[in-house]
C-alpha cells in the first residue's frame, strides 16, 4: 500500500495551495492600509510635536503642551503591557505571592528561635516575686571536649592558693565555663535600680583524682574553701569498701567574688569530667522584697500613728491586730530577703570526687568506645547530621527553586512575546 | 538596503496568502491574517538588518498573525471553515482538466491536515507547500530544528493513520495523485 512521503505530500498540497485564487485587491488593501498607517504614525508624530495628536483615535486638541502627561502615558503603558503579556502579569503575580509567603514563613520560623534564644539569654527585669526565676548557665564540658578558652584563669588560682599543689594528674579541659558565666551572669547592672545587681551563682564539678587520692582532694578543698574566705557547706566521702570505687562530694559556699578562684582551684586538683555553672539574677527579686517591706513599714508606721490617737479599747485593739498583722508579714519578707542575701552573698559550688576514670553519676560516659566503635559512632552521627542538614536546606532549596522556575518561565514567555511582537 | 513593499508584494503575497489559506482553512481569515501580517512586516522592516534571509523572516510574521488569528477568531472560524468549503473549492478552482479522482484526494488530505493540530499543521505547510528547509521552518516557527523535524514526522504519522486516507490508500487512489 503506498504511503504518505514527501513527494506525494508536496504533490498535494502545492495542488491544493494553488487551487486558492488571490483576492483581486487583496496587495491594493494591503497598500492601502500600509499607507494609512504611516499617515496615521505620521500624524502622531506631528502630536507630540505640539500641533495637535491623535490619542486612542481621538482627535486631542492641541492644548499648548508638548504632549501626554507622563503619568497618563506611563499609566497607558502599563495597562498596555498588562493587557498584552497576561500570563507574565499572572507569573509576577505568582512570583510576589510566593515571595510574600516566604518572607512569612522565615519570619514565622525565626520567632520560636527568638524564643529559645530568649530563654537562655540573661533576662534583664524581673517583673515580681512571683515570678519565676530565670536562669542562664554552662552545662557541659565531658572529658575531652574541647571548648574554646583558656585554662588560664584555673591554673593562676591554683598558683595563688598557698598550700595547694596541684597534682600530677591535674590536666583540666580547656574550658571557661566559670569566666563565661561570670562575665555573663549580671542580668541588671547598679545603674538599672540603684544598687548592685545580685546573682545567684551555683556550680557543680566532677573530678578525677589518682587512685587513692580522693580523701587527700576532700581535704584540699577544704582548704580551698577556706583560702577563699568560704566554708565547707557539706561533705560526704564514701571508702569503696562495699565493692564499690572510693568517691566522695564536697559542697563548697565562697563568696561570689570569690567564685571563679575556688572554681579555678578545684579544677586544678584533678581531671575535670563534668563542669556546670549557673548565674541567675534576681536583683529584681531583691528589689521587690525590699520595696515590699518598706511598704509595708510605712503602713506600720501609719498604724502606730493611729494607735496614738486611738480613744476606746476598741479602736486599740483593732489597729493592735493590723499592726501584728503587718509585723508577721514584714518579718517574714525580711527573712526572704536575708535568705536571698545570703544566697547571693556565698556562691555554692559541689564537687564530686571520684577514682575511677568515670565521673561519679556518668558511668556510661565513662565507658569510653573503642576506636572501631568509636568510628561507627561517628560515622552514624555525621549520618545523622547530614541528613538533618539535607531537610533544613529542603525548604529554602524548594522555594528557590519554585521561584527561579516562575521566573524563568516568565521570562520565556516575555522573550517570546517580544519576539512575536517585533515582527 | 531600500525596500519597497510593491516589490514584496510582488514576491511574497500569493505564497502567503495561500499558505495563511492552507493553515487557517479559509479564505477569509487567511486575507485578514496575510494583510496583518504585510503591515506588521512593513511597520518592522529595520528588524530586517538582524535577519539573514526575508523569506523566513516574512513567513514567521505570517505564520504569527495566523496565530493571532486563530486564537481570535475560533469561534468565527468553526462557522466559516468547513471540508465542504474546503472540498468545493478544491473543485471549482482546479483545472478544468482535473479528474474528480484526483480532487477527491486533494480535499481529503487537505480535511486531514485541517484535522491535525495548529502545531504540527504551520511546519507541514511551511515544508510542503512553502517549501522551505527544516531550518527556515525553525526560523519561522521559533524553534529549534530538531523540534521541527520531529513535528514533520509526527504529522506524517498522523497523515498516513488518518481513516479517510487509509480508505483513499486501500483503494488505490493514493498510487499516483498527480497523474491521477
Amino acid at each position: 500500500m503506498p504511503t504518505l512521503d514527501d513527494e506525494f505530500l508536496a504533490t498535494v498540497l502545492r495542488d491544493v495551495g494553488d487551487s486558492f485564487s488571490l483576492p483581486p485587491a487583496g496587495p491594493s488593501a494591503i497598500l492601502g492600509r500600509v499607507h494609512r498607517d504611516d499617515d496615521e504614525r505620521a500624524g502622531r508624530r506631528r502630536g507630540f510635536g505640539g500641533i495637535g495628536h491623535v490619542e486612542d483615535g481621538v482627535e486631542v486638541a492641541d492644548s499648548g503642551e508638548p504632549g501626554p502627561p507622563p503619568l497618563r502615558t506611563a499609566r497607558r503603558t502599563v495597562r498596555s503591557t498588562v493587557r498584552s503579556h497576561r500570563i507574565l502579569t499572572a507569573a509576577a503575580a505568582v512570583l510576589v505571592l510566593l515571595v510574600v509567603a516566604g518572607g512569612a514563613a522565615v519570619l514565622g520560623s525565626g520567632a520560636p528561635k527568638a524564643k529559645t534564644f530568649g530563654s537562655a539569654a540573661p533576662v534583664t527585669a524581673l517583673p515580681s516575686t512571683t515570678a519565676p526565676r530565670s536562669g542562664f548557665g554552662v552545662a557541659h564540658t565531658p572529658a575531652g571536649t574541647k571548648a574554646a578558652g583558656s585554662t588560664s584563669a584555673g591554673s593562676g588560682a591554683a598558683a595563688s592558693t598557698p598550700g595547694l599543689a596541684a597534682p600530677a594528674t591535674s590536666s583540666a579541659p580547656t574550658t571557661t565555663n566559670g569566666t563565661a558565666t561570670q562575665n555573663a551572669a549580671p542580668g541588671l547592672g547598679s545603674d538599672a535600680i540603684g544598687q548592685p545587681a545580685r546573682i545567684e551563682q551555683t556550680g557543680s564539678l566532677d573530678l578525677t583524682v589518682a587512685k587513692g587520692a580522693v580523701s587527700a582532694t576532700v581535704d584540699r578543698l577544704d582548704a580551698l574553701a577556706g583560702a577563699n574566705d568560704g566554708f565547707v557547706a557539706s561533705s560526704q566521702t564514701h571508702s569503696g569498701t562495699g565493692g564499690g570505687t572510693p568517691s566522695g562530694t564536697v559542697t563548697l559556699e565562697v563568696p561570689v567574688a570569690s567564685f571563679s578562684a575556688a572554681l579555678a582551684g578545684a579544677e586544678s586538683l584533678g581531671k575535670v569530667s563534668q563542669l556546670t555553672t549557673n548565674a541567675t539574677d534576681v536583683t529584681a527579686q531583691y528589689v521587690d522584697l525590699q520595696s515590699q517591706i518598706t511598704a509595708l513599714e510605712a503602713s506600720r508606721q501609719q498604724y502606730l500613728t493611729i494607735m496614738t490617737r486611738a480613744s476606746s479599747i476598741g479602736d486599740v485593739l483593732a489597729v493592735q491586730a493590723q499592726l501584728d498583722s503587718l509585723q508577721s508579714q514584714i518579718q517574714q519578707l525580711q527573712g526572704q530577703l536575708a535568705v536571698l542575701g545570703s544566697e547571693t552573698d556565698y556562691s555554692k559550688l559541689t564537687i564530686g570526687v571520684s577514682e575511677t576514670a568515670a565521673p561519679p553519676h556518668h558511668r556510661a560516659a565513662a565507658a569510653a568506645p573503642s576506636g572501631l566503635a568509636k568510628a561507627w559512632h561517628d560515622s552514624v552521627h555525621g549520618f545523622v547530621a547530614g541528613t538533618e542538614g539535607l531537610i533544613r536546606i529542603a525548604g529554602p532549596a524548594l522555594f528557590a527553586l519554585l521561584c527561579l522556575a516562575v521566573a524563568l518561565l516568565g521570562g520565556q514567555l516575555f522573550w517570546r512575546r517580544l519576539q512575536r511582537r517585533n515582527l | 538596503m531600500e525596500h519597497r513593499l510593491e516589490d514584496w508584494l510582488e514576491e511574497g503575497y500569493a505564497g502567503s496568502f495561500r499558505t495563511a489559506c492552507l493553515i487557517l482553512g479559509n479564505r477569509a481569515d487567511a486575507e485578514e491574517a496575510v494583510q496583518d501580517a504585510f503591515l506588521r512586516a512593513w511597520r518592522f522592516r529595520d528588524a530586517l538588518t538582524s535577519v539573514p534571509s526575508i523569506k523566513p523572516w516574512l513567513y514567521r510574521v505570517v505564520v504569527n498573525s495566523c496565530y493571532s488569528k486563530l486564537r481570535q477568531e475560533i469561534p468565527h472560524r468553526e462557522r466559516r471553515a468547513g471540508d465542504g468549503e474546503l472540498a468545493e473549492r478544491m473543485a471549482s478552482a482546479s483545472d478544468p482538466a482535473s479528474s474528480a479522482e484526483r480532487s477527491e484526494v486533494a480535499g481529503v488530505v487537505l480535511a486531514a491536515l485541517q484535522r491535525l493540530p495548529v502545531s504540527l499543521r504551520v511546519p507541514v505547510v511551511l515544508r510542503y507547500y512553502a517549501d522551505l528547509s527544516e531550518r527556515d521552518i525553525a526560523l519561522a516557527i521559533g524553534r529549534r530544528p530538531g523540534t521541527v523535524k520531529s513535528r514533520l514526522h509526527e504529522a506524517r504519522r498522523r497523515l498516513a493513520d488518518d481513516p479517510d486516507i487509509l480508505l483513499l490508500g486501500a483503494n488505490g487512489a493514493l498510487d499516483d495523485p498527480v497523474e491521477a
